[in-house]
């Protein structure tokens, strides 16, 4: 590439000076190496072969989005619908493959011809119909987002066994990601060094006019390079939905950021015209050891955020100053500005790698103890109080038990949530305990966990098609049931009720769900008059319920599936609540205990997530001790109302 | 200092980037009521000097005097304080703010925490009249032509107080015409009192315009010379060497027609143009800027698109708007905006040279790059490309040697008809010369040049016929024996016969081309 036939004479000065070389023109491999040895340092379970592979593994779905997007962010554009399009596209393979009976090998191509499809469409859009890039695929992430949970009707769907293999170990140890990963990278590589389309890229991304000017065919090399986007996504998609065994349609939501935040961190630059495959594998390496090591190393789910942002950050800013001192190439080594410069980028090297370390240690606590008495909890997510509640009472018992007790969020995303029973089995944890994101998904990871005999316990969702030594849930089916009888009695047998669902596609929202339509089989002049998703979410929990007021404002009660979005709805309906319109939530949460009391939320179904994390934790030591567990914990379900509120605690 | 005619004073400035000397020893002065031309080659280290005064560098030893009083500028606070205003030749304008909006950028007059329109407008004016331009306070910048926006710096530089006024090549972008308007304005201010430090690589404009000359070579300067010195004595300070011909144009044997364009029209914009190309002759398009030079030779190269009309090639019509067909047809355009339209500047020579061959170079979507860079090499070695190698950047090339390197690029793609666009703007003595000798040599193995510019001397001297242009239609054509100065300027302010009845737009400053 550009910059390489520059420095290639004067790198030829000695190993040395050109190892010294190599790190100063690539700031994102110095930031990586420091990263590497600070992760080290700080923990003995990093440097392990296994772990090494696990970080390959988990950077491989992120690192091939990216090369696609590298494509696109050297020619000047950016696609911000590559996590939208993995999705449609595994789903469409795995849809296609199981419902529809098509070969496998059909299905791939289809899955395959998908992704590309989605990329041309956007190529149309922004070459021919002028629009810009960012606008042209932020429809399209909503459009491919849309057609896969269409396609999937919002559940998970497994994929046949031959296409989860690719999720699978070659010779029992290397994983297929990892050799995709790097086959998509070479063919990146290719690409952009050596092929018509890639040399292109970077003249348009250069200078588009110029390039036209001399002979190029902007618009259709556009074309060809937003397909080229789209077809690595679908390839992503493919090895994701491999890992988890199902295709998710919610999966890979935001990665087209990480992708995005892989490519910069590699060295290229949002206005084009730069960027290399090699610096994009850096980058998508740097996000994958930092997740595994802030995994490893037990950092709060709420600092990890915090460190991921700075450490982007920081990368990119090394590679400013290097950029900098670059910025004079010929001379540059021998002069004293030079080497004022390349002095600075070593003092900024070396305070990004003490910040890191101290921000670390002071970060993690202690893990002197001994691996059997430590227990890792993988939540599905820590954006809603009822799981903060859960991580609360398992907190408490961790506590009290005198086990050391690491807490990783997954941001309701299943892939993230193998990644950390992956660290979590090659740290070598006495038990895991995993709140799944999906069931289904979650299977891979579980059975993984199983090979290594470390016993894992399920808590409030179950994992399916693996073992588990506990399940520690309460009963959602009954739970939705309750709420259906309460509501109905309360408003007299009679009247038109709405539902907010939960996030399509999750376990929690299918069961309360059929829960409380079987419930209301017994009250046949209760109707339901409409039905719509609000994400488990507050916001949009009002949003939604504004809108469903609008075509039945003369409703009598509502059911939302949990209590953020009863919550939400209840401001939606504003006086009418507790009134009018009686609603129903679900879980009991803090919040919701005191719309109860406060008689604005006529019920809340509690569960009691405190009691679900004690006790998973408490089930979680016996197993671990070799003492024997009940396969089956019922949390009891509870129905609060404004009676009982006063005595209930979750 | 005693001078109390002395507005500023620089001494032994030194300036060192890493690995390179910009500035070594340079000494200059500026008094009250005069205009001082600083004269050099490009990267001679000029922009660098006028950084130090506009306060973008700070110089590594040496002194810098302002009104006898040794200062430091850090920063553009410092030089406004100090009464220094620079034009530069990109213009620091808001398109889409008013004229009035411009001139007082950050400073509007307020009033309750509003900004006082009526006051504002008024003021503008009184600057804009001082500059004598009729343009209205509350015109748009972008509906203005370039000349008028230069006015419009000119003005917001008058408005902060400038006692001294830098203007990096004015005249660069400006028809003979508006250069003479400028002049006047320029005259005014040095009867005002303002010091102006003018640079241009017109050395014509020196003896018009000129008081005193500064010449700078290689970061030294090498000496200061009354306004009055005779050119080749200039350009021989300021080569280093004596250039025996400033237009050493060698005819060719006229051959067959190689291009005709046949009633090229575009609505508004140009008309009914007609002209052909033969093997060997160089033919030049002089006209007013804003005449639709440009406008037609995009046009015929597939850059734009036209209503009427064909362009031929060995008897056969082009498809309109399709680069690629001009470009097999052997037609090749060095765009008049070198950095916006011609190069790929953050990408290396070689790259940049490549480019128009990039797809005759792949084979089975690969390309050829040993052979792209053997290419590169080949060619520009012949043009004598100065550069630390194939790898450097563009962006930090000298402007002579970037157009070299656009030229470099048509000329591997063995272009039958090139068309240049101002080939020669901003761009010094020395790198000019040698670029008529290229187009001497291309004319003589059989190729033909088209040649836009609105340098007079440059296309008398170079065409061998001259095609003149107002108002989108071809006024006349002239023989090099015809063209003079004089002949080429009468048609092109006249006004051609207007066939289709619809009246342009009358004024000779349009807005700007591409």
């Amino acid at each position: 590439m550009a910059t390489d036939t520059l420095k290639s004479p004067a790198g030829a000065s000695g190993a040395p000076g050109g190892l010294r070389r190599l790190l100063l023109d690539n700031g994102a491999l110095t930031a990586l190496i420091v990263l590497v040895i600070a992760m080290s340092a700080l923990s003995g379970d990093f440097m392990t072969t296994d772990n090494l592979l696990n970080v390959g593994v988990q950077a491989a779905v992120t690192a091939i989005l990216a090369f696609g997007v590298t494509f696109v962010i050297v020619s000047a554009g950016i696609d911000l619908s590559v996590g939208s399009v993995a999705a449609l596209s595994a789903t469409v393979l795995a849809w296609s493959a199981t419902s529809q009976g098509i070969p496998v090998v059909l299905a791939v191509v289809l899955a395959i011809a998908t992704g590309i499809a989605c990329g041309v469409v956007n190529g149309i859009l922004i070459s021919y119909g002028k629009l810009p890039p960012f606008i042209a695929t932020l429809a399209m992430l909503s459009v491919a987002r849309g057609l896969s949970l269409v396609i999937s009707q919002g559940s998970p769907i497994a994929l046949p066994d031959s296409v989860s293999h690719l999720g699978d170990t070659l010779g029992g140890w290397l994983p297929v990601p990892v050799l995709v990963m790097v086959g998509m990278g070479l063919i990146t590589a290719f690409v952009l060094g050596r092929t018509y389309i890639g040399r292109s890229m970077y003249a348009i991304g250069g200078n588009e006019e110029a390039a036209r000017l001399s002979g190029l065919r902007v618009k259709k090399q556009k074309l060809a390079i937003y397909a080229f986007s789209g077809l690595f996504a679908a390839a992503a998609g493919i090895v994701l939905a491999a890992r988890l065994s199902s295709a998710q349609p919610q999966a890979a939501q935001g990665y087209e950021l990480d992708a995005i935040a892989a490519v910069v961190i590699g060295g290229a630059s949002l206005a084009g015209g730069t960027g290399k495959a090699s610096g994009t594998l850096i980058g998508a390496l740097i996000l994958a050891v930092l997740r595994n090591g802030l995994n490893l190393l037990s950092v709060s789910a709420f600092w990890q955020q915090v460190v991921i942002g700075v450490v982007i950050a920081l990368a990119v800013l090394l590679d400013t100053v290097r950029r900098k001192a670059g910025a004079t190439p010929v001379a540059a080594g021998t002069s004293q500005g030079g080497k004022g410069r390349q002095a600075a980028t070593y003092v900024l090297a070396a305070v990004v790698a003490a910040a890191l370390v101290g921000a670390m240690s002071f970060l993690h606590t202690g893990s002197s103890e001994a691996k059997s008495k430590k227990i890792g909890l993988s939540l599905s997510t820590l954006n809603n109080p009822f799981f903060v509640q859960i991580r609360a009472g398992a907190q408490a018992e961790a506590k009290k038990l005198g086990v050391d007790l690491t807490v990783t969020d997954a941001q309701n995303d299943a892939s993230q949530q193998a990644n950390q029973l992956q660290n979590f089995t090659s740290e070598g944890l006495g038990t895991i305990i995993v709140n799944p994101v999906d069931s289904d998904a979650v299977t891979p990871a579980a059975k993984a966990v199983n090979k290594s005999d470390i016993p894992l316990v399920a808590v409030d969702r179950s994992v399916n098609n693996a073992s588990t030594a506990a399940l520690v849930a309460s009963d959602n089916v009954t739970g939705g049931k309750l709420a259906a009888k309460s509501l109905a009695e309360k408003l007299g047998g009679q009247g038109r009720i709405v539902i907010l669902q939960g996030q399509a596609g999750t376990s929690a929202s299918r069961e309360r769900g059929s829960g409380f339509a079987e419930g209301l089989k017994a009250y046949p002049d209760i109707e339901v008059v409409a039905k719509q998703p609000a994400d488990w979410d507050r916001t949009k929990g009002l949003d939604v319920m504004t809108n469903l007021l609008q075509a039945n404002p003369d409703i009598d009660g509502v059911f939302a599936e949990n209590d953020e979005m009863a919550l939400g709805a209840i401001k939606a309906l504003g006086s009418k609540a507790g009134k009018s319109v009686q609603v129903i939530g679900f879980d009991g949460t803090a919040d919701g205990l005191k719309a109860v009391e406060a008689g604005t939320l006529y019920a809340s179904v509690a569960q009691q997530p405190t009691e679900l994390g004690r006790i998973a934790v408490q089930n979680a030591v016996k197993a671990a001790a070799g003492d024997k567990v009940e396969k089956s914990v019922m949390v009891p379900v509870k129905v609060v109302t404004k009676e009982n509120v006063a005595g209930f605690t979750g | 200092m005693s001078n109390a005619d002395e507005l500023l004073r620089i001494e032994g400035i030194r300036k060192v980037f890493p690995g390179v000397v910009a500035l070594d020893g340079v000494d200059f002065d500026l008094r009250r009521g005069e205009v001082h031309v600083l004269l050099g080659e490009n990267g001679a280290g000029k922009s660098t000097l006028i950084k130090m005064l506009s306060g973008a560098y700070t110089p590594d030893a040496g002194r810098i005097l302002v009104g006898g009083e040794e200062t430091r500028i850090h920063g553009a606070q410092d030089s406004e304080r100090l009464g220094i205003a620079t034009i530069y030749q990109e213009f620091n304008l808001v398109p889409d703010l008013t004229v009035a909006e411009n001139i007082f950028l950050g400073r509007q007059p307020r009033r309750f925490g509003m900004i006082d329109r009526k006051k504002m407008e008024a003021d503008a004016e009184v600057f804009l009249a001082r500059v004598g331009v009729k343009v209205s306070p509350r015109a748009r910048v972008r509906e203005l032509g370039i000349a008028r926006l230069q006015m419009v710096e000119i003005a917001k530089a008058l408005s902060l107080n400038a006692r001294v006024l830098i203007m990096d090549e004015p005249t660069a972008v400006l028809t003979s015409e508006e250069v003479e308007k400028l002049f006047t304005i320029v005259r005014r201010l040095r009867e005002d009192g303002v010091g102006i430090v003018f640079i241009t690589h017109h050395l014509e404009e020196i003896a018009a315009l000129g008081d005193r000359v500064t010449v700078i070579r290689d970061g030294k300067s090498v000496g200061q010379v009354p306004a009055a010195t005779p050119e080749d004595e200039l350009v021989r300070l300021m080569v280093g060497r004596s250039i025996e011909q400033q237009y050493p144009r060698e005819r060719a044997d006229r051959g067959a027609a190689l291009l005709s364009v046949e009633g090229l029209t575009r609505d508004g914009v140009f008309h009914d143009v007609s002209f052909e190309v033969h093997a060997g002759e160089v033919v030049g398009i002089a006209g007013l800027v804003g005449a639709g030079r440009t406008e037609v030779v995009r046009a015929v190269f597939g850059a734009d698109p036209y209503d009427k009309g064909a362009v031929k090639v060995g008897g056969s019509a082009l498809p309109k708007y399709d680069v690629n067909a001009a470009m097999t047809a052997g037609i090749g355009l060095i765009p008049e905006d070198r950095k916006g339209q011609g190069l790929v500047l953050d990408a290396s020579v070689e790259e940049n040279l490549g480019l128009v061959t990039l797809r005759a170079a792949t084979r089975a979507g690969l390309v050829d790059l040993k052979g792209q860079r053997e290419a590169a090499a080949r060619i520009a070695g012949q043009l004598g490309v100065r550069m630390a190698g194939l790898g450097q950047h563009v962006r930090t090339l000298s402007g002579g040697n970037q157009q070299k390197v656009v030229i470099g690029k048509w000329l591997l793609a063995d272009t039958k008809v090139l068309i240049l666009d101002e080939p020669t703007r901003g761009i010094d003595v020395g790198a000019k010369v040698e670029i008529y000798q290229l187009i001497n040599e291309l004319t003589a193995q059989g190729a033909a040049v088209v040649m836009i510019s609105s340098d007079l001397p440059e296309v008398l001297g170079m065409s061998d016929r001259v095609l003149v242009m107002a108002q989108g239609r071809i006024a006349g054509e002239l023989t090099a024996d015809e063209a003079t100065q004089d002949s080429v300027m009468a048609l092109a302010v006249s006004n051609p016969t207007d066939k289709t009845g619809t009246t342009d737009k009358t004024g000779t400053e349009a807005t700007r081309g591409h």
